[in-house]
């Protein structure tokens, strides 16, 4: 049921007319219609209501596809259009791949990534938002409808950019979507922007990490008809976290709010003292808030904290802050770690505090090994094997295109060129080049 | 076995209730049959939305009131399962026994303790034959009856307009105009996608929502104005 534009018609665009060919959805503000340019692939385009678009509209779309995209992952406006016949106007910009599902899918469990991916998705998705941040860019509406993921490889789409502002620049339009809308926006003190995005994104990682909303608790429990003023109260006026240690009146209660229970205690504390401090001085101080770096760093090192359960397969989160292994939350038996490579933080730094955990599918990335590409999970430069011809024998392959060079508990030196593998001892030092790592085991 | 623990997100029921007139005037000019239609062309577009919704489970019961009101559908269903049966008409207009129906279900018990607001749609041609005061005044005596959200759809130019709007009961919202069976599937779709979205879960908001209301109620959208009358 679509009205905006005929299927099969055409518009001008830079490259050639682009065919009409297919209506995949409408909104609030417009509707969204796969098209295509002579043989390139296709792409969508977004036709404007004729109230919606308005001169600011333009303006704003202007400013966006000048700047371009902030990084991968956004379906970013790339070029306006117009036609004389058609009233309005609209932008083309990368058509959503298949593979990406939306959040309401993974919250109704329809897709099922395992926790890597899930991981993996919040590592980009921070990333994403501090890049668009970076360029003085806010985004206002983190939530549910605008964000997409693949569930295999954990990779992002963000959509709906055309609401995206310089920060600080619009005192009208949208102020999010409830649940997500920072508690000084839900109590009307202050407009969307850059600080509000930021609680926003930890409301979508906590929603990610617990397929439950941080705020929802007993409080929530209590209200009976979850109305506009009840929600103002819960995520405005008297906001209090679930897990918050100073203040127990809003924990999850059973039977209401079992994933919030189930999740919550399988994660690192690292991770817990993240979302404990975004939701409990962050939810008071917008400067208190977590920086996606930080959300970044934090991601990384869960990622690097996987590791299954010896006796059903299911993979656990190391805590660098327990004393033991602990059990797995799948079967619960006894955990039992793999080999620990403690990788230098820096050039020339102590080895981190939190291990990179060598798991037989785990690979290492330039994100481990060069401090210049941090965050680079592209480009393998590790990967861990078995000796071929003694499957007990675990090894680490270098994928790289430079030597290492390890030195074993005898103190010898030993080059270690690409293609070859080092095999895995407790105490084995390597030296990547760029940086030093130590065997755990 | 499961790579994660948990099930998925925690939901609360919303009831959403089709409180339709099934009097003799709706058997004129085809209206009845229009009605039928339009609830059935919105179907596929209401699932849709309960589908994008994950707070929400959407649970659809119909009244279908004549001479005397009765339950057209008795047990809420999920929109998922929901049928639309052909309603019939008879007599005349028994609006508050139909409102004192809705009345009964809204209850506690039957009705959970807790829920998000429930939607109910009076669709009428005309005006109340019985006690319609007292009928509204026995939903409004309910807490989920305050709280729910009411939106009426008038079908054709005889439809009162006065009861309707004091089953509204705000004054920035008015009953919705069919004047032919475009603008009826239109509206009808309206209340199944929009209103049911913001009950649910509200999207995008924009600044500024009319004092009073307890869920953001969006604009209908503009159609084609009514120039072919059908009624």
């Amino acid at each position: 049921m679509h009205q905006l534009l005929t299927l099969g018609s055409q518009l001008p665009t830079a490259a050639g007319p682009c065919t009409i060919e297919r209506f995949l959805g409408g909104g609030g503000q417009g509707e969204v219609y796969q098209v295509s340019v002579a043989s390139q692939p296709p792409s969508a385009l977004k036709w404007y209501f004729p109230q919606q678009a308005t001169a600011d509209q333009r303006q704003a779309l202007q400013t966006l596809i000048r700047k371009g995209p902030p990084g991968p992952g956004f379906l970013w406006p790339l070029e306006l259009i117009e036609a004389p016949q058609t009233p309005g106007f609209g932008y083309l910009m990368p058509l959503r791949e298949p593979r990406f599902h939306g959040i309401v899918d993974l919250m109704k469990r329809r897709i099922e990534p395992d926790f890597r991916a899930l991981t993996l998705a919040g590592l980009h998705l921070s990333q994403a938002f501090l890049a668009l941040h970076a360029k003085g860019l806010c985004y206002r509406d983190i939530s549910f409808g605008n964000v997409f993921l693949d569930p295999d490889s954990g990779a992002i789409a963000i959509c709906d950019n055309d609401n995206v502002t310089i920060d600080g620049s619009d005192p009208g339009g949208i102020l999010g979507t409830p649940r997500f809308i920072a508690p000084e926006v839900v109590r009307g003190e202050a407009r969307p922007g850059t600080q509000t995005d930021l609680f926003s994104l930890a409301v979508l990682l906590f929603y990610l990490f617990h397929i439950h909303h941080p705020l929802e608790g007993r409080q929530e429990a209590e209200i009976k008809c979850f109305d506009l003023p009840a929600m103002t109260r819960l995520y405005g006026t008297d906001p209090c976290f679930i897990f918050d240690p100073a203040d127990d009146r809003n924990r999850p209660v059973p039977g209401l709010h079992d994933n919030a229970i189930a999740h919550w205690g399988i994660y690192p504390e690292f991770l817990r003292e993240h979302f404990t401090r975004g939701f409990t001085s962050g939810l008071r101080d917008p400067q208190a808030r977590i920086r996606e770096s930080e959300w970044r760093l934090a991601l990384a090192r869960l990622l690097d904290g996987i590791h299954y359960c010896g006796q059903c397969g299911a993979e656990n989160f190391h805590d660098p802050a327990a004393g033991s292994a602990g059990t797995c939350w799948s079967c619960g038996q006894p955990l039992r770690l793999p080999w620990r490579l403690r990788l230098a933080d820096a050039l020339g730094g102590a080895p981190s505090r939190y291990p990179v955990l060598l798991n037989h599918d785990t690979r290492l990335y330039a994100h481990h090994l060069d401090p210049d590409r941090r965050y680079d999970f592209v480009t393998p430069l590790a990967e861990v094997n078995r000796h071929p011809s003694d499957p007990n024998r675990w090894g680490l392959k270098n994928l790289g295109p430079d030597k290492w060079v390890i030195t074993g508990a005898d103190g010898q030196l030993r080059d270690v060129e690409p293609g070859r593998s080092a095999g895995l001892v407790s105490g084995l030092r390597i030296d990547f080049g760029p940086l030093r790592g130590v065997l755990e085991g | 076995m499961p790579k994660r623990p948990g099930s998925e997100l925690a939901s609360r029921p919303l009831h959403f209730i089709w409180i339709a007139d099934c009097s003799g005037s709706m058997s004129v000019d085809g209206k009845i049959q229009s009605l039928n239609t339009a609830i059935r062309e919105a179907l596929p577009h209401m699932r849709a939305v309960a589908d994008e919704n994950p707070n929400a489970e959407v649970l659809v019961r119909a009244v279908a009131f004549a001479s005397s009101a009765h339950w057209h559908v008795s047990q809420p269903l999920r929109v998922a399962d929901f049928q639309w049966t052909d309603l019939q008409t008879e007599g005349l207009t028994a609006m508050g026994e139909a409102l004192n129906l809705v009345a009964q279900q809204l209850r506690m018990p039957p009705m959970t303790d807790r829920a998000l607001p429930p939607v109910l749609v009076l669709i009428s041609d005309g005006q109340p034959t019985d006690d319609f005061a007292a009928g509204l005044d026995a939903l409004m005596r309910e807490p989920w009856g305050k709280k729910a959200v009411r939106v009426a759809i008038a079908i054709g130019e005889d439809a009162d307009h006065e009861p309707l709007q004091r089953f509204i009961g705000h004054p920035e919202l008015q009953p919705l105009q069919a004047n032919n069976p475009e603008a009826l599937v239109r509206h009808i779709k309206w209340v199944s996608t929009a209103v049911l979205k913001s009950a649910s879960s509200p999207a995008s908001q924009a600044a500024g929502l009319p004092a009073g209301l307890n869920v953001p109620i969006p604009t209908p959208t503009a159609g084609p104005s009514s120039a072919a009358d059908v009624w």
